[in-house]
């Protein structure tokens, strides 16, 4: 595991029902990596957003993939960070 | 499915609708006594030959209706000459499938209007294209204006924590300083529709 906390930040449009999804994500996240994470963060926005980054980086954009991540994607990106 | 006088009155009528809702019912009853209407918009409605019924697709937690919906809930009381149905999208596909927005996409409101005989004669979809042209403009205004919100296509997760809070009360001031213009825009755009029928 790399040394530093490491952190998760999903961000999430408020105006277009999108909790489900992405209380559906931290859940996946917190019960894969528990204490391994430092922190995930929720931030409701609004026009049409769902990104997710780990530790500032971008690993998925709604505006850039389209739709929602795939659990497995967003979790081997947080096993990369956390291995690398 | 096609629309008939059966599958209309299965949906809920607009208080029926206000009083399911399970969340913001506050921000659309304060929408809907902002909206101004000017009186020969509301005749545009109440001079319609016939009184039409329409189907509205809707969620309490989607921001365009919010905006919108009340906005013809306000025509349908000052005119008298539209009947609103209200069925939720999401227990509603159905309906919903007649009207994706470009054939992909399950965007609310969607304002169905049919005649007597349950003759379609148009749908609306979300909000006006001006409407978008005019915020996507005045937002990349707010970005221009404000170095500190970074670039417009940014995540905004980057911010730190009190630029995102400046960032949301800027976005959130020009909303509701485009509100009069997005209304009007919608009582326009429905004003054209309806008069189909009475063409």
């Amino acid at each position: 595991m790399t040394a530093g906390p490491h952190k998760v930040k999903i961000t999430y449009c408020a105006e277009c029902g999108y909790e489900p999804q992405t209380l559906d994500l931290a859940k996946t996240l917190m019960l894969e990596f528990g204490s391994r994470l430092s922190s995930i963060e929720l931030i409701p926005w609004d026009s049409g957003a769902f990104e997710v980054s780990v530790d500032g980086e971008l690993v998925h954009s709604m505006r850039r993939e389209g739709g929602f991540p795939a659990h497995e994607r967003v979790k081997n990106a947080v096993r990369a960070r956390l291995s690398g | 499915m096609s629309v008939d006088r059966a599958r209309f009155e299965q949906g809920l009528t607009y208080e029926g609708f206000k009083a399911q809702m399970t969340r913001n019912r506050d921000r659309l009853e304060e929408n809907e006594r902002r909206v101004q209407l000017r009186p020969e918009d509301v005749a545009g409605f109440r001079d319609l030959p016939r009184p039409l019924h329409v189907v509205v697709l809707a969620e309490d937690w989607c921001g365009d209706v919010l905006a919108n919906l009340p906005v013809l809930g306000r025509l349908a009381a000052e005119s008298g000459k539209l009947d609103l149905r209200v069925f939720l999208r999401d227990q509603n596909d159905d309906l919903m499938q007649r009207y994706l927005n470009q054939g992909m996409y399950k965007s609310i409101p969607v304002f169905a209007f049919f005649d007597e005989d349950f003759r379609e004669i148009g749908h609306w979809i979300e909000r006006p294209a001006s409407v978008t042209e005019l915020r996507a403009k005045r937002r990349r205004e707010i970005f221009a204006g404000n170095p500190e919100f970074g670039a417009p296509d940014a995540p905004v997760d980057q911010l730190p924590e009190d630029a995102r809070g400046r960032l949301q009360t800027e976005i959130q001031r020009m909303r509701d300083e485009t509100t009069p213009f997005a209304n009007a825009e919608v009582v326009r755009e429905l004003r054209e529709l309806v008069n189909r029928v009475a063409a």
